[in-house]
C-alpha cells in the first residue's frame, strides 16, 4: 500500500504544478474552456485519489473547488479574480498538505480553515456578471505575461478649441481630464498657433491637444465628453488599434519622442505605426495559442521516468563507454581485423545510446518558468508595481542537476529586480518609461557554454551609492579609483548590500555573493552590466558539463589531457623555436597572427626536446588561441569524473577521465585555461 | 571534539610519517593501497600530490607529509596510500593519504587515551583526539575530519622555530 | 476651500434636489427663485457655477444668462442650463447667450454631477 501512496505523492505532485501553470494561463484568458476544463480534472483527480491513498484533506479540500470550477464550465459561474487568487493560494496549500512533515503543523490548519472559508463564500455568492468586468479592467491595470487580448482600444483624439472658447466659461482642460478618467490617456499640447506678443489676446485660446486614450469604454462615451463643445471646437475621433498601445514600448517611445521634437503627429502616421503593432500582437498571440495546443500534446506523448532510474541509466551509458574505450584499444592492439569491425560497431553504437540517453537528461528550462510567472506575479502585486515577465529560448536544455542548482540563484535575482530594480508606475511614467516594467529572461548557447540572461529595464544599479558603501565598510580606500565594472564586481562581496532598506523580499540573508558561489558550484560564472536609470543586465554563463564529452587526447610531458573538441578549431604541427624563446607569444598559421600558450611552461615543466610541436588552436570568446602540446593521440570519447572538493579551486583543470588502459587524462577547460594563463601575462606586463 | 567517540569503536591504525607515529581510528580508513601511478594536477596546492584510478573512480591524493610542514613523500616500498573517508560539511568524501609506511590496527581502550598536551608537543591540539601510549611510544591519534577538511592552516603551533622543524624534517 | 454653486430654479423640488445632491458632494449651495433673485447673488461674492433652469417668472434663464455674461466678474464662469430633450431651439439660444452646457430634465443626481465634473473641479 506504501507504493500506491507514493505513486500517488508523484502524480499529486505533477497534477499541483500543472496546475499552478494553468492557472497562470487562465488568469490572461479567463474565458478559456480548455485551460478551466484542465483545471476541473486536476481538482478531480486530486479529490479521488485522495481520497483513497490516506490524504483525507486533500479530497475535502478539492471537493468544493471541484465544484466551483464544474460549474465554471458549465457557464453557471465566470473566473473571477476571487476565484484565481484563492485556488492559487490553495496551489501552495496542497504542496504542503501532501508533505507529511508540513500537514499538521498549526498554521498549516490554520491555512486549511481559511481557505476552505474562502471557497465557501465564492460557492455561496455566484455573482457572476459583474465579476467578469472586474477582470477586463483588472488586466488593464496589472498585466503579468505577455498578453492575449483585452478588450481595450486606442483611440486618437484631436481637439482644437476655437479661439473664444473660453467665453462660455468652457475650461478644455477638464475635458481633458476626463478623457483621461476613460482609460490611459497622454496628451501633447500644440502651441505653434500662439500669434506674436502684440497680437496676443490673453482671453483667448490658441492652444490645441492630441490626445491617445486606451479604453475600455465604448466610442460614445469618448464622444460624450466634447458634448458642450461641439460647435465650438474642432473634434476628430480615429481608433487606432483594438489593443492597448499605451503598453507597448514601441508605440510609447514614439510618442514621447514626439512630445520632446514639440511637433503635431496626426493620425495618418500613428496608424501606421500601429497597423504594424497590431499585426506583431497578433502573431503574438497565435503563439500563445499554439503553445497551448502543444502542450497538450506533449502531455500525451511523454511518460514519466524517476530520476533514480534516469542516474542508472546515465551511470551504465558511462561504463559502457569506458568499456568500449578499452575493447577497441584492445582490438587495435591485436591486430585481428574481424575483431577491430566489431569493436568499430560496439564504439558506433554506443555514441548512439550515448547522445539518446543524454537527451533524456536534459531539460529545457522552461521547467523553471512556471515558478518565475508565479514570483514576478506575486511579487509585482505586493509591491504594487506593474511588470511583465517575457522568457525567450527556454527550450535551451541543461543537465537537470544544474537546472536545480540554478532554481535558488535566479529566484533572488528575479528579486533583485522586482525590489529594487523596476520603479513603481508613478516613478516611471515620471522618467519618461512605460508604467508598466519588463523583465526578460533569455538562455541561448555560445560556444561551449549556455548563456542565461536576466534583463530589466529598470532603475539600474547606481555605482556612485557602491562606491559610497565600500568606503564606508573600508574596502576601498576614498581615492581609489575604480572602473564602472570593478564597482559594479563589489556587489558579490559578502555581506555587501546597498539597499537603503534591506527588505523581507531580497534581503533575508541571499546576497549576490551567495549567488556567484552557488554558480561557482556548478563551474559556472555570474556578472552584473547596469545603467543608470536604464536597467541592469545579469549574466550566468554555465559550461555545457555533459558527464561525457568528445575529446581531443594530447600528451605533455608523461601526462594525457583532454582538449573538448567542440572547443578546438584546428590543429597545426610547428616548429619548437617558434614556440620556445620567442620574443613574443604570437605564431603565424595559415597566414594569420595567433597568441599561443606553451603549456609545458604553463605548467613548470621542462622545454620538449622535440623539433617539432603541436599547436591546438582553440577559440575563445571571439579570438583563436594555441595551446602547444607534445604530441597528439586522437579523437576520446571521455566519461567527466569530476575531481572532487579537493580540488574546487582548480581553474584549468575542469575533470579527469580513465584511459583505456586504466591511465587518467586530465580534462582542461580552455576558457578558464585561458583566462588564468593571459591573467599572469597581463600582471608580467604591467610590472 | 570528533564524534568517533561516539562509535565506541576503540580499533585504530597506526602508521608513520619519519619517526614520528599517528593512528586514525579505523572508521575513517576504507583501504590501504599500495603505491600507484599518480597523475598530477597542474596549478594545484603543494600538498595536492595529484590524482589516482581507484577501481574507476578518480581519488584526489594528498601528500600527508606535506601537511605537517614535513619534507616531501620520498617513495619507499613501505610507502602506501590510505583511502579516508573524511567528512566536510555534512558531505561524505574521500581522499587518499600518502604514508610512509603502516604499522599495525591496535585496540585502545578510553582509560588509555590521555588528552593532547598543551606542551611537549608540536601540533595544535585541535587536530589531536588525544595521545596514547603503545609500548614504549606516544601515538598522537589525529581527528583526520578536521585535518583533511582545513585548507591552509597550519598544523604546527606557532612557537615552534624554524630550527626545531628543521631538525624535525631531516 | 469649498466651490460655491448657485442653483436657480422656480421649482422648490428641483431646487432641493439639487442642493441636496451637491452639497453631499461636498460643494456649498446658494438657491435662488428666478432670475431677479439670482441676482441678489452675483454682488461680488465668489461664485464658481450657475445652474438655472430657463423658465421662470421676473426673469427668465436666457435673460439671466445674458446679464452674467455683462459683467466682468462673472464674464468667464461656468453655467449651465436645465432643459428638456424637446427643445432644441432654447438650447441653441441658450448658448448662444453663452451658456457653457446644459442637463438634460429630467436627470438623476449621477447625470447631474456628469455634467457638473464637465466644467468644474
Amino acid at each position: 500500500m506504501d507504493n500506491f501512496r507514493s505513486k500517488f505523492i508523484e502524480e499529486a505532485t505533477e497534477h499541483i504544478e500543472d496546475l499552478e501553470g494553468t492557472l497562470l494561463l487562465l488568469e490572461q484568458d479567463p474565458e478559456n474552456k480548455e485551460l478551466v476544463e484542465k483545471v476541473f480534472r486536476i481538482m478531480h483527480s486530486l479529490k479521488g485519489g485522495g481520497a483513497m491513498f490516506g490524504f483525507e484533506r486533500i479530497s475535502e479540500f478539492t471537493h468544493n473547488l471541484e465544484n466551483i470550477y464544474d460549474l465554471v464550465r458549465n457557464g453557471e459561474m465566470f473566473v473571477s479574480k476571487d476565484l484565481l487568487d484563492v485556488t492559487l493560494a490553495s496551489v501552495d496549500h496542497l504542496k504542503n498538505l501532501l508533505d507529511d512533515r508540513k500537514s499538521e503543523l498549526p498554521q498549516t490548519l490554520e491555512t486549511h480553515q481559511n481557505l476552505l472559508t474562502k471557497i465557501d463564500a465564492i460557492l455561496e455568492s455566484k455573482n457572476a456578471i459583474a465579476i467578469a468586468k472586474d477582470i477586463t479592467k483588472e488586466k488593464e491595470k496589472s498585466a503579468t505575461t505577455s498578453g492575449t487580448a483585452s478588450k481595450t482600444t486606442t483611440y486618437y483624439i484631436l481637439f482644437q478649441p476655437n479661439e473664444n472658447i473660453f467665453d462660455n466659461g468652457t475650461n478644455p482642460l477638464y475635458l481633458i481630464d476626463e478623457l483621461y478618467n476613460l482609460g490611459q490617456a497622454i496628451c501633447i499640447p500644440h502651441f505653434n498657433r500662439l500669434p506674436d506678443f502684440d497680437e496676443l489676446n490673453p482671453t483667448h485660446c490658441y492652444t490645441y491637444w492630441e490626445v491617445i486614450l486606451s479604453t475600455a469604454q465604448p466610442f460614445n462615451a469618448i464622444s460624450d465628453v466634447f458634448i458642450f463643445v461641439e460647435d465650438e471646437c474642432h473634434i476628430d475621433i480615429h481608433k487606432l488599434s483594438d489593443y492597448n498601445l499605451l503598453e507597448n514600448n514601441e508605440f510609447y517611445s514614439f510618442i514621447q519622442q514626439a512630445i520632446q521634437s514639440r511637433t503635431d503627429i496626426g493620425f495618418d502616421n500613428l496608424q501606421t505605426l500601429a497597423s504594424r503593432i497590431n499585426a506583431a500582437i497578433m502573431v503574438k498571440e497565435k503563439k500563445t495559442d499554439e503553445r497551448l495546443a502543444v502542450s497538450k500534446e506533449n502531455t500525451i506523448s511523454s511518460i514519466r521516468v524517476s530520476s533514480e532510474k534516469l542516474d542508472v541509466l546515465m551511470n551504465l551509458v558511462s561504463e559502457l563507454v569506458t568499456t568500449q574505450a578499452r575493447l577497441s584499444l584492445f582490438a587495435e592492439q591485436s591486430s585481428n581485423n574481424e575483431l577491430v569491425a566489431i569493436a568499430e560497431n560496439v564504439q558506433k553504437l554506443t555514441r548512439q545510446l550515448r547522445d539518446i540517453a543524454f537527451s533524456i537528461v536534459l531539460i529545457p528550462i522552461e521547467n523553471l518558468m512556471t515558478r518565475f510567472q508565479r514570483l514576478v506575479r506575486d511579487l509585482s502585486q505586493e509591491l504594487k508595481k506593474e511588470v511583465q515577465f517575457i522568457a525567450e529560448g527556454t527550450d535551451t536544455e541543461l543537465d537537470k542537476t544544474i537546472i536545480e542548482n540554478l532554481t535558488d540563484p535566479l529566484l533572488h535575482i528575479l528579486r533583485n529586480s522586482l525590489d529594487h530594480g523596476i520603479e513603481d508606475p508613478v516613478t516611471r511614467v515620471k522618467r519618461g518609461k512605460p508604467r508598466q516594467g519588463t523583465i526578460l529572461l533569455k538562455a541561448f548557447y555560445s560556444g561551449a557554454n549556455v548563456h542565461i540572461q536576466i534583463s530589466d529595464d529598470g532603475a539600474g544599479i547606481d555605482t556612485e551609492k557602491i562606491r559610497q558603501k565600500a568606503i564606508s565598510k573600508g574596502l576601498i580606500s576614498p581615492d581609489a579609483v575604480l572602473s564602472q565594472k570593478e564597482l559594479l564586481e563589489l556587489i558579490f562581496v559578502p555581506g555587501f548590500s546597498t539597499a537603503s532598506n534591506v527588505t523581507e523580499v531580497s534581503g533575508r540573508g541571499v546576497g549576490m555573493d551567495v549567488v556567484r558561489r552557488k554558480i561557482a558550484d556548478i563551474r559556472g560564472e555570474v556578472e552584473v552590466e547596469s545603467k543608470l536609470g536604464v536597467g541592469t543586465t545579469t549574466t550566468i554563463k554555465l559550461p555545457l558539463t555533459l558527464s561525457i564529452i568528445d575529446g581531443l587526447l594530447v600528451k605533455i610531458y608523461d601526462t594525457f589531457y583532454i582538449i573538448p573538441l567542440s572547443s578546438v578549431d584546428k590543429i597545426y604541427a610547428a616548429e619548437h623555436n617558434k614556440v620556445v624563446g620567442t620574443f613574443n607569444q604570437l605564431i603565424v598559421l595559415d597566414g594569420q597572427q595567433i597568441p599561443f600558450f606553451y603549456l609545458r611552461h604553463e605548467f613548470e615543466l621542462e622545454d620538449n626536446n622535440a623539433p617539432l610541436e603541436q599547436v591546438i588552436v582553440v577559440r575563445y570568446e571571439d579570438k583563436r588561441i594555441g595551446l602547444v602540446v607534445d604530441s597528439v593521440i586522437g579523437e576520446y570519447q571521455a566519461v567527466l569524473k569530476p575531481l572532487g572538493k579537493y580540488y574546487k579551486n582548480q581553474e584549468i583543470i575542469s575533470g579527469a577521465t580513465i584511459l583505456g588502459d586504466g591511465t587518467i587524462a586530465l580534462v582542461i577547460d580552455t576558457n578558464k585555461a585561458i583566462k588564468y594563463f593571459a591573467r599572469k601575462y597581463k600582471v608580467e606586463e604591467v610590472k | 571534539m570528533s564524534d568517533n567517540k561516539q562509535h565506541k569503536i576503540n580499533s585504530y591504525l597506526t602508521f608513520k610519517l619519519g619517526e614520528e607515529t599517528f593512528a586514525a581510528n579505523v572508521s575513517k580508513v576504507l583501504n590501504i593501497l599500495e603505491m600507484t601511478k599518480v597523475t598530477k594536477v597542474p596549478k594545484a596546492p603543494p600538498y595536492m600530490k595529484g590524482v589516482i584510478n581507484l577501481r574507476g573512480a578518480v581519488l584526489p591524493l594528498v601528500d600527508t607529509r606535506i601537511k605537517f610542514e614535513m619534507s616531501p613523500t620520498e617513495f619507499t616500498p613501505n610507502t602506501c596510500i590510505l583511502v579516508l573517508d573524511i567528512n566536510i560539511n555534512g558531505e561524505s568524501v574521500h581522499v587518499g593519504a600518502l604514508v610512509d609506511s603502516v604499522q599495525e590496527v591496535i585496540e585502545l581502550d578510553d582509560s588509555q587515551i590521555m588528552p593532547p598536551p598543551s606542551i611537549g608537543t608540536k601540533y595544535k591540539s585541535e587536530f589531536l583526539e588525544g595521545v596514547a601510549k603503545v609500548g614504549e611510544e606516544f601515538v598522537m591519534i589525529l581527528d583526520m575530519d578536521l585535518i583533511f577538511s582545513t585548507d591552509e592552516l597550519s598544523l604546527l603551533k606557532e612557537s615552534v622555530s624554524e630550527e626545531q622543524q628543521e631538525q624535525q624534517n631531516a | 476651500m469649498a466651490k460655491t454653486i448657485l442653483i436657480v430654479d422656480d421649482s422648490e423640488s428641483i431646487r432641493e434636489v439639487v442642493s441636496f445632491t451637491l452639497e453631499n458632494e461636498g460643494y456649498k449651495v446658494l438657491v435662488a427663485v428666478d432670475g431677479k433673485d439670482a441676482l441678489k447673488f452675483l454682488d461680488g461674492t465668489e461664485i464658481d457655477l450657475v445652474i438655472t433652469d430657463l423658465h421662470m417668472p421676473v426673469m427668465d434663464g436666457i435673460e439671466l444668462i445674458k446679464h452674467i455674461r455683462s459683467m466682468e466678474k462673472y464674464q468667464r464662469i461656468p453655467i449651465l442650463f436645465l432643459t428638456t430633450e424637446s427643445q432644441a431651439a432654447k438650447k441653441m439660444e441658450a448658448k448662444e447667450a453663452g451658456a457653457t452646457g446644459w442637463i438634460i430634465k429630467p436627470f438623476v443626481p449621477a447625470k447631474l454631477i456628469a455634467a457638473i465634473n464637465k466644467v468644474i473641479r
